[in-house]
């Protein structure tokens, strides 16, 4: 198991540990430290929604009163949102981007540095709520005029106000970061067509927030200003639009939701080539779908609101019907990338797949809703909310644990355990369908969202029971995954450089890479410069054509058991 | 788990896909309750069409994903790629064309059912105004005369839900005004729900329209968060023949309470409320002699005040809407605590004492 | 792999990015902050029109209030005189002139903070508040927070003055000043178009 770099610990000077990481402006630390902060936060949420669902789980209200169970799924959607699945997927972007651009670092590395420090800040001021007669609790979503000062006074909302409007801030920061890094600091010969599917999302991704996020915070603060300075932008009675609220958060809300997807579809698009040993089929076209999905987004927002009243219908019906064509494309692109290939099912590849079939779900939920129709019926129920589980939970964590799994090694330098990755996933994905495929026929059949107590007499307690007992399995699977992260770090298996057989750059330098990432970069002529490297005379594809094939060209290159 | 043959993986696979079966066999048919009014056939219709097309792409999907895993699978040793296929611009262009058939096929179907769900008759049978308000509904039966005073109003409490009666077979307009936040009207056997938003002195209310198809009871709800008690904002509607709903309406609008007489020289306790707010939560009267409540509700909403002793109701006052003011003429208490609520917002709650 | 048979890589110049005739590393991010702001203020904007549209009646300032057209035009050239001294100024250090960079990026300073103070001034006389009806949330708000980004090109403007005072810019080394340039004529443009839309097309 060879190391291809010179010093792995190369520092410019020694300081304590401590320091280092609160000082860093390594783009690699400041990647750990974005995943470790959100899974601090992933943990918190999920405690949130075992609290909600043990109250769901019979009818009456056995555990908590009103005001808390509203607090408790307002807080459990911000938080999971803003300070966990969009964090960590920027953390995983932090950490990889760079090295899969052949990069010494981002563009802006002070700037990288605090927008990680924004987010703990912005996530302790919105949970302190709590210390301060009662978190905000209207909903992650915040509809006015519920949130103005008359109908939700304290400080609560107040602190989430501002303590989102600080994590847009890092949001906006790092989208800025990740859109100059990838323009101006590729590697030679890596040409935007060369560059991983990861980094392509990731690309659209910053996107989408550095257009997205700013109008957002233009209506957090315009509602702080209404809640604390007498203005009327939401309020009906002084010449304010309750619905102007929701035009602004939806703008920004549905741009949202494809940042949280896409970073995860990219991380499928690497994690599934390489486990069925072949190229993702039709790279060109997947690029295309992703910015057609980029770029309709910002045209379908409102079909948040088609219960409204005061929305176009047949327009944004229509665009968001027709978003499912480019993810329908993705979608096969992923299949023909499993046919005929070797796959082998590690635990990042188990993830992967189950991403597929998850997500599917979701998408086919959300086809649905597409229609004004039934989404007069369906809307606000727990139909909706089984939908946003399916994308966000089944795609999006989903995809983080594929990344997690994935990407471990090569930030670590050990693997993680196979078994209990397995047990881990099964756990998981049981517990998953178990909680919100119930849900499904729950809002079918017409029980609305957000309720802290439902009726007896409705049928829908054994749904309610069962989707609790999926909650806590889901809860359970997280103890093999920390087991694991614990033994991996006191004694896992070593890995060297490439222990995936990976086709991407992040695997040419060692695991940890060390602080200036690399020491050599492979000759870039393709999407895969690690497959070309590994497999010359794989496909005339992978190979430049002013290459003599030579036998000592011919390498065998293994950096740890596959 | 390793297994050497195609027949131990399918075995196994299958093995996994119970608990999957189970949840599935649980969680229902998947399909909405049996439609009660014209337009939630339509609906029914169009969902069950979007449902199977999306069972078809989920079973072929899913079912390619299981397929691979089983076929496809790396056997142990095997070191060969496979053919490194790039893309096929042909099988392309072909599942990027389909798709887009689909989906407008889809949009055209949904916007006939939308067309038909959104059709307004020029003459409904009844119109109903709806009001919302935080957390209970109040429906006013509006008539052609143009006079308030004389319509039909239907008040709700926490413990008793308002009924909207109705006749079956007509086409009934719902007219959705809000006191505060937005609510939304909901009824899940009509498939169908409407915000119920607030908009200020110039907007116009959002509106409904259905002709309900068989007599029944149905239940609804609010079904946009709106605060505190929002799981606890139900109502019904009760559909009935026309001659019944004639019946009902007549003595629904003669209903008004006659104004009992004041007791002279009465104790008069002055008391408000608005939004969810009594003006004080502690009354102090003479214990053993009736006495009057001068209750003034200063917002638009319902409120009340009833007297309990123990959970139990000793006196509830008529409910009304503001802002307005009533004279509740309360019986006499015995010496000692009991509490006063608003029935329409239980959490509204004070202390009476009566003492010598 | 051993590091022999791994392609010896020339790394470009730190600071620059891979293609020398793109866009310097930083303007690249100053552009990409820029178009953010321009969202947020799309949406401050949004609110604008979406009032608007839905009052009933004439779309005016409260009761007493009323706005200072002749001021609000003085505010205009001074702001539109600065983004033409900040160029000079920026013209200036691309020929290597040193004092003529201070002099210019001196004088849009001056400029900025003269609208600063006139925008303050103008506050004081308005008659009407922030919580004064849809109007006054309006008009406050997004003059406010265009006033809040001058203040913020203000504190740039000083960075480079003090900077330029130390004799840290040349020719081939200003970036920070094309950078601060943009942002700054990008402040200019916002308040032309809420000049026209708040004083103009009312």
């Amino acid at each position: 198991m060879a190391t291809t770099t010179l010093n792995p610990r190369a520092e410019t000077y020694q300081r304590s540990w401590v320091l280092d990481w609160l000082t860093t402006v390594d783009h690699k630390k400041i990647g750990i430290l974005y995943i470790v902060n959100s899974f601090f936060f992933f943990f918190a949420a999920g405690i949130l929604a075992l609290v909600i669902r043990s109250e769901l789980a019979v009818p009456g209200l056995q555990f908590l009163d009103e005001a808390t169970y509203n607090q408790a799924f307002t807080m459990h959607g911000t938080i999971m949102i803003f300070l966990f699945i969009v964090p960590v997927l920027s953390g995983f972007a932090n950490y990889i981007v760079p090295l899969m651009l052949g990069a010494p670092d981002m563009a802006f590395p002070r700037i990288n540095a605090l927008s990680f420090w924004l987010l703990p800040v912005g996530g302790l001021l919105i949970f302190s709520g709590y210390l301060f007669g009662g978190a905000a609790a209207e909903g992650w979503t915040g509809y006015n005029p519920l949130t103005q000062a008359k109908y939700s006074p304290g400080p609560g909302t107040d602190l989430w106000l501002i303590g989102l409007t600080l994590v847009g801030t890092a949001s906006i920061l790092g989208s800025i970061n990740f859109i100059a890094t990838i323009f101006k600091m590729r590697a030679p010969g890596m040409t935007l067509f060369r560059m991983p599917i990861f980094v392509w999302t990731v690309l659209v991704t910053a996107v989408l927030i550095l257009l997205a996020t700013p109008v957002f915070t233009a209506g957090l603060i315009a509602l702080f200003i209404d809640r604390n300075y007498g203005g009327s932008f939401f309020d009906p009675n002084v010449g304010g639009s309750p619905i102007l609220w929701q035009h602004i958060f939806w703008f920004f809300g549905h741009p949202e939701v494809y940042i949280v997807i896409l970073p995860a579809m990219g991380v499928v698009s690497e994690v599934l080539p390489v486990f069925s040993r072949k190229p993702l089929f039709g790279y060109r076209a997947f690029v295309f779908a992703t910015v057609g999905i980029g770029l309709l987004s910002f045209s379908v927002w409102a079909h948040h609101m088609f219960t409204t009243g005061f929305v176009f219908l047949p327009f944004f019906s229509f665009m968001t019907a027709l978003i499912a064509v480019p993810t329908g494309v993705k979608f096969f692109n992923w299949m023909a990338t499993l046919w005929r290939g070797k796959l082998s099912l590690t635990t990042p590849m188990l993830f992967a797949l189950g991403f597929l079939s998850m997500f599917l779900i979701g998408g086919l939920s959300g086809v649905m809703l597409s229609s004004p129709a039934v989404d007069f019926h369906l809307q606000d129920t727990y139909f909706v909310v089984a939908h946003l589980h399916y994308v966000f939970f089944g795609g999006s964590v989903f995809g983080v644990f594929a990344a997690t799994y994935y990407w471990f090694p090569k930030m670590t330098g050990r693997k993680l355990n196979e078994g209990l990755g397995k047990v881990h996933f099964w756990m998981h994905f049981i517990g998953f369908n178990l909680a919100f495929f119930p849900m499904h026929q729950l809002g079918i059949s017409g029980m609305p969202r957000r309720v802290a107590d439902y009726s007896p007499d409705a049928g829908w307690t054994i749904l309610n029971s069962m989707s609790t007992a999926g909650a806590f399995l889901i809860a359970a699977s997280i103890f093999p995954f920390l087991i694991n992260v614990v033994a991996t770090f006191i004694n896992g298996e070593r890995a060297g450089d490439d222990p995936w057989e990976g086709n991407t750059l992040e695997w040419a330098t060692s695991s940890p890479p060390p602080p200036y990432n690399f020491d050599r970069l492979p000759p870039i002529h393709s999407e895969r410069p690690l497959f070309f490297l590994t497999h010359g005379h794989g496909h005339a594809a992978d190979r430049p054509a002013d290459v003599d094939e030579k036998p000592e060209d011919d390498v065998q290159r293994r950096g740890g058991a596959a | 788990m390793r297994f050497t043959t195609a027949r131990s993986r399918l075995w196994g696979l299958l093995r996994a896909a119970i608990p999957f079966l189970i949840i599935g066999l649980l969680s229902g048919c998947l399909l909405p309750p049996e439609p009660k009014t014209e337009t939630a056939k339509d609906v029914f219709g169009l969902y069950v069409a979007v449902l199977v097309m999306g069972g078809i792409v989920f079973l072929g999907v899913e079912g390619f994903i299981v397929y691979a895993v089983v076929r496809y699978r790396r056997k142990p040793g095997d070191d060969q790629l496979p053919p490194q296929v790039h893309g096929n611009t042909m099988v392309e262009i072909i599942w990027t064309a389909i798709p887009t058939v689909i989906v407008l096929i889809l949009f055209v179907i949904s916007t006939i059912t939308l067309n038909a769900v959104e059709a307004r008759s020029a003459k409904p049978g009844v119109t109903v105004e709806a009001t919302g308000f935080q957390w209970q509904w109040r429906f006013r039966y509006l008539d052609s005369d143009n006079n308030p005073k004389n319509d039909a109003v239907v008040n709700g409490t926490a413990a008793n839900p308002p009924v909207m009666r109705l006749p079956v077979g007509e086409p009934i307009r719902v007219i959705l005004p809000s006191l505060d936040v937005i609510h939304s009207f909901f009824v899940p056997q009509f498939l169908i729900k409407r915000d119920v938003v607030p908009v200020g002195e110039n907007g116009t209310p959002n509106e409904l329209e259905f002709t309900i198809s068989e007599e029944g009871t149905y239940t609804g709800q609010c079904a946009e968060f709106c605060g505190l008690q929002h799981a606890n904002m139900t109502f019904a509607i009760q559909a009935m023949t026309r001659a019944k709903y004639d019946q009902w309406l007549k003595v629904a609008k003669s209903g008004a309470t006659p104004a009992p007489s004041a007791a002279p020289n009465a104790t008069v306790i002055k008391l408000s409320a608005t939004g969810t707010k009594f003006s004080t939560d502690r009354i102090q009267v003479p214990a053993g002699q009736p006495f009057v409540i001068r209750f003034e509700i200063t917002d638009g909403q319902n409120h009340n005040v009833a007297v309990l002793k123990g959970g139990q109701v000793l006196f509830a006052g008529e409910i009304f809407q503001g802002p307005g003011v009533r004279e509740y003429q309360v019986p006499a208490l015995p010496a000692g605590e009991y509490q006063f609520q608003c029935q329409v917002h239980p959490v509204m709650t004070g202390t009476i004492v009566a003492g010598p | 792999m051993t590091t022999a048979e791994l392609q010896r890589v020339e790394l470009p110049p730190p600071g620059r990015g891979r293609h020398e005739a793109g866009l310097p590393t930083p303007l690249v991010g100053m552009l990409l902050f820029i178009a953010s702001e321009v969202m947020f203020f799309g949406g401050l904007f949004a609110a604008y029109f979406n009032a608007r549209a839905a009052h009933a009646g004439a779309w005016h300032p409260p009761e007493g209030g009323e706005l200072d057209m002749p001021l609000a035009a003085v505010l205009t050239a001074i702001l539109v005189s600065s983004s033409f001294t900040m160029q000079f100024g920026v013209a200036a250090i691309r020929r290597g002139d040193q004092r003529g960079l201070r002099m210019w990026v001196g004088l849009t300073l001056v400029l900025g903070v003269l609208f600063l103070l006139g925008q303050l001034y103008d506050y004081s006389r308005l008659g009407f508040g922030i919580g004064d009806g849809i109007f006054g949330t309006t008009f406050y708000t997004l003059t406010g927070f265009h006033g809040a980004h001058v203040f913020g090109g203000a504190v740039g403007l000083t960075i480079m003055l003090a900077r330029a005072l130390q004799g840290q810019f040349s020719t081939a080394n200003h970036v920070a000043v094309e950078a601060v340039s943009i942002y700054w004529h990008f402040v200019d443009v916002v308040w032309i178009a809420l000049f026209t839309t708040i004083y103009i097309l009312r």
